[in-house]
């Protein structure tokens, strides 16, 4: 009889796995369980041992550790790389192709300087320049306030995140405290068991985190390479903070007591917030930077053109700013060295010398490892190119200027010279009238040469020129010699010389360079004069246009002592963004990898954890089967015990 | 491996998506006609795109800066064409008043009318461009560039031509100044003149080169001594005296020195003397105009002075409208030539369109047969999972 009823139990017990089983075929992280049954030990008797059924041992759940800690990692690298593709998706946006770009409305600026050209004193040429120049500007700022966006984007993210975190290792510890205390009845705590493997691997979707179980079977959760997250019943609490060197970035930390222990963003290895702050770390300043280049570039160059030429202001006078950029900035780093009041000793400034040579790159400065005094290490974060350099030094086109008192050798600097050139672009010039579309001076041959020469190109290539002199220029010979004279207005002689002119190279006095077509005689003669004419005069327009093809994005000094190496505006733009396309495609790469790989993890684990609902059904069959042999059981005892009573009665 | 319910029903739903998703990629490429849409379809297409779509916007700048040039030369052409009809009509005003017949009255009813084309000849060289410029600006000019002073048409403006840049450099002027007041004086190589305080008998005519080699460049004067019936020249080459001295003088014959030959007519009175000075590139049509018309006015003028207004006039008339018929051929030519650049700027639109359709641009029989398949492929995953997820043993253990 007890043999029927144990069998019937043990049956029903099996039943009842199968259907919490079936029941939790959908629940996300449930573990398979199965109860574990073992056979009785027989009584002795004389015959020998007499089976005594079956028993319930425990109800297991089907699980495997590595596997499970597979998926999670495998999770976890899926969620940074979701992350950060998510972001690039976007960031991809600010650098649009074709006629939405900057790049465009950039190359459309100077082709508007062609009709300039065609007519220079037309107010309503003049006008479309400007409104392109304001396009440029916007266009420019604009992308650099989607970039803020991005980044805004990137810390609410990152703040939600973190509160979801903090619920999670709230939970964990709480779940920790219900697994110790059911420790003690022996048997394990299934459910409580699955939930808080299916709360660590949401928080490794987070952040990735290593685990270690304790004695009391409890779990340690660990993040950023073994700052302690969980431990036991307690729980720590993660915050958003203002990076130390740029506080417009955000960095994570950890609550301590009043304070924070800031966490090194590099250290913290998968999960979503980890994908964030790498997007933010180096795919978004690298977008500023690409982006910043070529504003402070651009911007520079044409202000620079700009100034060479007349405005047709009443008298002409030199070209106004015709934009503004964001400037270059220094940030002191949070550690550095403060006074009294809080405020910091040392600071840095910059300042632009060359726009043109300005690099898509931040700067990290610190004292000279070395020790030697007033040297500071300069490390170029886009190359990692360490240089030396003092105070008043020209690096990649900008000025670096110590304070006084100096920085104290431990402080650190950020140095962005271009991350915000592009947000704070803009159009300062409003009047057609100040569009120096005419050349101070202007040259004109001889009526009565006898050579072919001709004035091939005039441009003034500095501001020093003094257009009030006149340049005379006389060959001597038929192979270039000449002498020049310069003349002030009163036709005093004020400097004269000689040299020899050869096909290709442009003669160069007082600021202007003068380019010759054909090929002078003997007797020839050639005169720079100051312009009597600027409201008609295009040769600025004209030296505005040649712009379309000159390099002056990102420019070196090369070996030669020359300028060289920079792309045009146009090619700087489609490098840009073909830059940011090849990071989103990498991410995009990556993403579709470890998609797959976290899928083939969870595959690999649900195959040891999950629940078929097949196999379920077959397990009912089978227990129900078994459940109703061990009734047939009890009945046939039962049965055998009327007749023995049957017999007893009769 | 066990297969786990829930998970393969995430499988297939996630699988279904993607399916879904690249279905819809495809449907929008075709739709779209484009291959490149954002940088990372294909990054270095998309730079390419970016590259030819500059170099279009570029030839379209190119192409207007070639129409305003091409709209100014133009009208230069017709405004130089215009220049010559009234000089013609100039030439053939002087060429009447040398009828002999003519009174006084007619002569100064001819140069009051050479005055009027005069006047419709500055009109011409003032005339605008259409769009606030002077065809005739040179690099900048005064509005307008040539004014009309008692020092005669003085240019005030800038020489050389304003260039403007379609791809290649072409002119939106011409040199106002070099075209109307800088034609050679004389036959262009010297310049014959009667020598002030000469006697009113006797003119010269615009002499000729006989042997280029020869010429020297120098200033010369004929002077002529009349002595009784006998009238004798003698040759002076800056002042001082030459072989050729004590000639006999025979009226229309040609005196020869130095690769140069002219002839003095009509009788020279004692003391009068012919200069022949290098020419210079000083001519303004405007004075030779007023010149003539000025001279033709004067009353009382014997036939021989007549003749020599009418010789000098025709001389420089010539010589001017040679001047602007160079310029005329000038302005031709680079018209000539902004038609070869406006061909070589539609080759260049061209070649950037077909670069940016190449790299942008979706091949449409690929991409239709691989949205065939896609569709296939997804029409497959669907129908298998409406069967498979019908597959279930409960199905069969309800009875």
């Amino acid at each position: 009889m007890s043999l029927g009823t144990r069998a019937m139990t043990a049956n029903y017990a099996a039943l009842q796995a199968t259907g919490h089983n079936i029941s939790n075929a959908n629940v996300e992280g449930y573990s398979r369980q199965s109860v574990l049954l073992s056979t009785k030990q027989g009584g002795f008797s004389g015959a020998g041992y007499f089976g005594k059924g079956v028993e319930v041992r425990s109800v297991v759940r089907s699980h495997d550790e590595f596997l499970t800690r597979e998926a999670i990692g495998a999770k976890s690298t899926a969620k940074a790389d979701e992350a950060r593709l998510k972001h690039l998706e976007l960031m991809e946006r600010v650098f649009p192709t074709g006629e939405n770009g900057v790049g465009h409305a950039a190359g459309q600026l100077l082709n508007a300087m062609s009709d300039l050209a065609s007519r220079p004193s037309d107010t309503a040429t003049r006008q479309v320049v400007l409104a392109r120049a304001a396009d440029v500007a916007a266009r420019f700022s604009s992308a650099g306030s989607q970039l803020d966006a991005l980044q805004g984007g990137v810390t609410e993210e990152l703040k939600a995140n973190v509160a979801h975190l903090n619920e999670l290792a709230a939970q964990v510890a709480m779940v920790n405290d219900r697994v110790a205390a059911a420790r003690g009845l022996g048997q394990p705590p299934n459910d409580l068991l699955d939930q808080r493997d299916l709360l660590i691997s949401q928080i490794s979707g987070y952040l990735q985190v290593s685990t270690v179980d304790a004695e009391d079977g409890t779990v340690a959760v660990f993040i950023a390479g073994g700052q302690r997250l969980v431990l036991g019943s307690k729980a720590e609490e993660m915050t958003v903070r203002p990076d130390t060197e740029d506080s417009s970035r955000m960095a994570l930390a950890i609550k301590e007591g009043a304070g924070v222990r800031m966490i090194d963003s590099r250290a913290l290895g998968a999960g979503s917030m980890a994908g964030l702050m790498r997007f933010q770390n180096e795919d978004l300043v690298n977008g500023r930077t690409l982006l910043g280049q070529m504003a402070a570039a651009f911007a520079g160059r044409l202000n620079e053109q700009q100034s060479l030429g007349l405005d047709m202001s009443d008298p002409p006078g030199a070209g106004a700013t015709l934009f503004s950029v964001g400037g270059p900035q220094a940030l002191p780093a949070g550690s550095n060295a403060v006074n009294g009041s809080g405020a910091y000793i040392g600071s840095v400034t910059l300042s632009t010398v060359d726009a043109t040579q300005l690099k898509a790159s931040e700067y990290e400065m610190v004292a000279d490892p070395g020790g030697a005094a007033g040297v500071w290490q300069l490390t170029r974060r886009s190359d990692g190119l360490v240089r030396n350099v003092s105070s008043g030094d020209v690096v990649d086109g900008f000025r670096i200027t110590l304070s006084s008192p100096a920085p104290a050798v431990t402080d650190r600097f950020l140095l962005q010279p271009v991350t915000r050139a592009a947000n704070g672009m803009s159009r300062l010039l409003d009047d057609t009238r100040g569009l120096a579309a005419a050349m101070a001076v202007s040259a004109s041959v001889g009526a009565a040469n006898s050579g072919t020469a001709s004035v091939g190109a005039l441009q003034v290539v500095s501001t020093s020129i003094n257009p009030a002199l006149t340049a005379s220029i006389s060959f001597t010979n038929n192979s270039g010699a000449y002498n020049w004279q310069l003349r002030d207005a009163s036709n005093t002689l004020v400097s004269s010389g000689s040299a020899t002119w050869s096909a290709g190279a442009p003669i160069a006095l007082n600021g202007f360079e003068l380019s010759l077509n054909g090929v002078p005689k003997s007797g020839d003669t050639l005169t720079v004069a100051k312009t009597q004419f600027p409201a008609q005069n295009n040769g600025n327009a004209l030296a505005f246009l040649s712009l379309r093809d000159e390099a002056f994005v990102g420019r070196s000094m090369l070996s030669t002592s020359s300028l060289g190496g920079g792309a045009t505006i146009t090619d700087a733009y489609a490098s840009a963004m073909g830059s940011v396309g090849v990071s989103v495609q990498g991410a995009r790469t990556a993403s579709t990898m470890s998609d797959s790989l976290a899928g083939q993890a969870e595959d690999a684990r649900a195959a040891r954890s999950g629940v078929n609902l097949d196999e379920e059904a077959a397990r009912l069959i089978q227990f129900q089967q078994s459940y109703q042999a061990a009734a047939k059981m009890l009945q046939v005892a039962q049965s055998v015990f009327d007749t023995l009573l049957d017999v007893a009665r009769g | 491996m066990r297969i786990t319910t829930a998970n393969a029903f995430e499988n297939s739903v996630r699988t279904l998506q993607q399916r879904a998703q690249a279905l819809t990629e495809s449907q929008d490429r075709l739709t779209s006609g484009k291959r490149v849409q954002r940088a990372s379809d294909d990054p270095t297409a998309a730079s390419r795109v970016e590259r030819a779509l500059a170099a279009q916007a570029r030839t379209e700048a190119d192409e207007r800066a070639l129409q305003a040039s091409r709209n100014a030369l133009a009208q230069t052409e017709t405004a130089l064409s215009n220049a010559d009809d009234l000089l013609q009509s100039a030439r053939e005003l002087v060429v009447a008043a040398g009828n002999a017949s003519y009174t006084d009255a007619e002569r100064a009813n001819l140069g009051q009318r050479l005055r009027g084309l005069r006047e419709q000849l500055l009109q011409v060289a003032n005339r605008g461009d259409g769009a606030g410029g002077h065809l005739f600006g040179g690099q900048g000019t005064a509005q307008p560039p040539f004014l009309d002073t008692s020092a005669g048409v003085q240019y005030r403006g800038e020489g050389g031509r304003q260039m403007i840049d379609a791809g290649e450099p072409l002119p939106m002027t011409l040199d106002g100044q070099a075209a109307w007041l800088q034609a050679r004086t004389g036959n262009g190589v010297f310049l014959t003149s009667p020598a002030a305080g000469n006697g009113t008998a006797a003119w010269v005519d615009g002499g000729r080169v006989t042997n280029p080699a020869a010429l020297t460049g120098d200033s010369y004067s004929v002077v002529f001594a009349v002595s009784g019936s006998s009238t004798t020249y003698s040759v002076l080459r800056n002042g001082a005296a030459t072989a050729i001295t004590g000639q006999a003088y025979v009226s229309g014959q040609a005196i020869e020195f130095d690769g140069m030959a002219l002839s003095v007519s009509g009788a020279p009175a004692n003391g009068d003397a012919f200069d022949a000075t290098p020419s210079t590139p000083t001519l303004s049509v405007f004075d030779v105009m007023e010149r003539t018309a000025q001279q033709l006015v004067t009353a009382n003028r014997t036939g021989a002075q007549v003749t020599q207004t009418v010789q000098a006039g025709l001389r420089d008339l010539d010589s001017s409208m040679l001047r602007l018929q160079a310029y005329r051929a000038d302005a031709g030519e680079m018209l000539n030539r902004a038609d070869m650049v406006e061909g070589r700027l539609g080759e260049k639109r061209v070649a950037a369109q077909a670069e940016r359709s190449l790299a942008e641009d979706l091949d449409m029989v690929a991409a239709v047969s691989q949205f065939q398949a896609r569709q296939t492929g997804y029409d497959a995953a669907l129908k298998s999972y409406a069967m498979v997820q019908r597959l279930s043993l409960f199905q069969y253990i309800n009875g």
